[in-house]
């Protein structure tokens, strides 16, 4: 999600960062090793279809929520985050909390009951029981052709990453992450991706976070890095997450509050975090309903913190990444003239210049062996997603409805490989023509925020019929097309969809494409509700018995076992929404 | 598959005990791991001071054996075949 800035990472630059020394290549040995050795291991316990395909339900709230939040802390976030904070200052933690916090929390507290009780194996399936085959074939389809896309651009970036950092052969390292992830997904499925999705939030929060400690103390404290900040930018913006949104023009990102609350916070954040199968198949494999209440707000606690190893890095990069003689390096636009032609850093580069400021042999290694892990985390994510999508909601709902469940697990395991396959032939068309990767990522934009809408209503409005679910969903992706082609086609548009159609040039330049994004989203979310009612209001709607269990109003909640406050969800909801109410009132 | 085949019941069980070898324990082992290599690498740049910046601070020594002694933890309490 996120719309990461990190087009053609690093495409253009020349040499080499750094290299390992034997006793890092010794650490990336060693996760190689161990994750090849889980695929194996859990293979014997992956026999049925609910095994294979959601880990047997048999995760811990704990477990399904660090893999929940870890499916999303993918090395390209990582990156193209940081290298967001070096360009727009701490505007960009708002991708992390604002955008993220709320949305997990409204998943665990309102809508995993839903999704737990229905017993769906995925949100196309979801949408199977509450609107029909249109709308589960809408959403399946381009679902499944988005995740192998989405692994084949994290092949490469993966690829790309390691040629630019250790001068690493792209086939190489393509063909290492893809066989190393086919072989592990194949044989264990979601389980085994889970199992190493929480060794890579662990490795990522081993390998990152003494960046920001060592950078706090060469800076001399938060107190004194603002300072410097403010300094060298001259412009406090840089240091204030919403006292400088009140205009377009005041602020670095060129964004307004009302699309960093609506657009952001509302439709792009609720969308990706309770309608994006990716993440949302993690919690589905909790053992129970208090566990899948609970995973998504442990999730967000660990979310809220991910800002101290992303964001952090790049705002002391504004003021301590220096050259050999001691003069501050200034970073420069992805495939602009002084990236192209000059042989700059970029802004993308910004984490592992970093890292290769302060981190030495071995804990170079350990850095180095995180950023792959994410990669091949968020490649393992989208396959068995895919291989999940198509298997249920594709292959035995429209081409084999009676096959055995064996026969479905074996089914499993070959997509996984025949997704990893198209994965490979994406990340080499992505080579060629480096600008794919742009629109692979614009790609699911345009189905998160209308599909949030049609779920949102699905599971809150009881009116909302078999109909106006599908014409709702279809609407709001076609506008959401309709929009990106249409600022595409001349910036300029970007006035209409700001509500500003005299808007001035100047105005217009310093919309983003981040900011243009969140009014995108915003849109089209609109657009698919008023479809959802209009045409809902038009057609029959659904008996009561055939919401139960799918909607508010028709579905009795069963207790989730909580026997103290402590055990409740909800006691923890409000916690973390304090914290993030007190963090942002602290950077206000 | 057309409609949604019924779920078998929930495990009430954790897996990270439910298995021989529990997600913990893989955590802790990879964790001491990588612990131990690099604290073998910090108490070495003791003599051979490395040259990154605040190299003087042995970030390797202290990371390192935090790490150790949170790999070994986990290695220990999840180890297989206890309780």
């Amino acid at each position: 999600m996120h719309f990461v800035p990190i087009s053609a990472v690093m495409m253009l630059a020349t040499a080499q960062l750094t290299h390992l020394a034997p006793i890092d290549i010794a650490i990336l040995l060693l996760y190689f090793a161990m994750v090849i050795f889980i695929g194996f291991y859990v293979k014997g316990s992956t026999n049925t279809s609910e095994q294979f395909f959601l880990a047997g339900r048999e995760m811990s709230a704990w477990i399904a929520g660090l893999s929940f939040v870890s499916a999303n802390l993918g090395s390209l976030e990582l990156m193209g985050w940081a290298g967001a904070a070096y360009q727009y200052g701490i505007l960009a933690t708002h991708w992390y909390w604002i955008g993220a916090i709320p949305a997990m929390l409204f998943l665990g507290i309102v809508m995993m009951p839903f999704y737990y009780i229905s017993k769906t194996h995925s949100v196309p399936g979801y949408l199977q029981l509450r609107f029909g085959e249109g709308a589960r074939a809408l959403s399946g389809v381009s679902f499944a052709f988005m995740t192998v896309l989405m692994s084949g651009v994290n092949m490469y970036s993966m690829a790309l990453v390691m040629k630019v950092v250790l001068g690493w052969n792209i086939n190489f390292s393509m063909w290492v992450g893809a066989v190393t992830v086919a072989i592990y997904v194949m044989l264990g499925g979601l389980r085994s991706a889970i199992i190493n999705e929480v060794l890579q939030f662990v490795l990522i929060w081993a390998g990152a976070a003494l960046i920001p400690i060592l950078g706090l103390i060469e800076a001399g404290g938060w107190t004194s890095l603002k300072a410097q900040i403010i300094a060298r930018m001259g412009d406090p913006a840089y240091m204030h997450m919403w006292s400088t949104t009140g205009s377009y023009s005041s602020n670095p990102m060129g964004v307004n509050w009302t699309g960093l609350v609506f657009g952001l916070g509302f439709v792009i954040s609720f969308g990706y975090w309770t309608t994006d199968f990716l993440v949302v198949q993690r919690v589905l494999s909790a053992n129970n309903l208090r566990a899948a209440r609970l995973a998504p707000i442990i999730g967000s606690a660990f979310k809220m913190f991910v800002p101290f190893f992303v964001i952090l890095p790049g705002l002391l990069a504004l003021v301590l990444l220096k050259d050999s003689a001691g003069h501050l390096i200034q970073l420069y636009p992805e495939g602009s003239d002084m990236v192209v032609h000059h042989g700059m850093h970029s802004f993308n580069e910004v984490l592992p210049l970093m890292m290769v400021r302060y981190l030495g042999p071995g804990l170079l290694g350990l850095g180095i062996t995180a950023l792959i892990a994410g990669f091949m985390s968020g490649m393992a994510g989208n396959v068995s997603a895919f291989s999940t999508v198509w298997t249920y909601d594709i292959y035995g709902a429209y081409i084999n409805k009676k096959a055995s469940d064996s026969h479905y697990v074996s089914m499993g395991r070959w997509s996984t490989i025949v997704g990893m396959a198209v994965s490979v032939v994406t990340a080499y068309l992505v080579m060629h023509a480096a600008s794919i990767m742009d629109y692979v990522q614009e790609l699911f934009s345009f189905f998160i925020a209308p599909l949030f809408g049609t779920v949102i209503l699905g599971m809150l409005w009881k009116r909302a019929s078999k109909a106006g679910g599908f014409w709702g969903l279809l609407c709001g992706t076609a506008s959401s097309i309709a929009m990106w082609l249409m600022v595409l086609h001349d910036k300029a548009n970007i006035r209409f969809m700001i509500l500003q159609p005299h808007a001035t040039a100047d105005t217009i330049m310093r919309v983003q494409a981040m900011a243009a994004n969140l009014y995108r989203a915003l849109w089209s979310w609109c657009i698919c509700v008023v479809v959802t009612i209009v045409v809902s209001y038009m057609t029959q709607p659904k008996t009561e018995a055939e919401l139960t269990g799918l909607v508010y109003g028709s579905t009795v909640i069963p207790h989730d076992g909580s026997t103290n406050i402590f055990e409740k969800p909800i006691f923890w909801a409000v916690v973390i929404a304090t914290i993030l109410f007190l963090l942002n009132l602290w950077l206000w | 598959m057309t409609s949604q085949p019924e779920a078998p019941h929930p495990q009430p069980v954790d897996p990270s005990t439910e298995q021989s070898l529990s997600i913990w324990f893989f955590v802790g082992v990879l964790m001491l791991g990588c612990g131990l290599i690099i604290f073998g690498q910090g108490i070495y740049e003791f003599s051979h001071p490395g040259t990154t910046v605040l190299a003087n601070l042995h970030p390797a020594f202290w990371w390192g054996m935090l790490m150790t002694l949170f790999g070994a933890f986990y290695t220990i309490h999840f180890r297989p075949g206890k309780g």
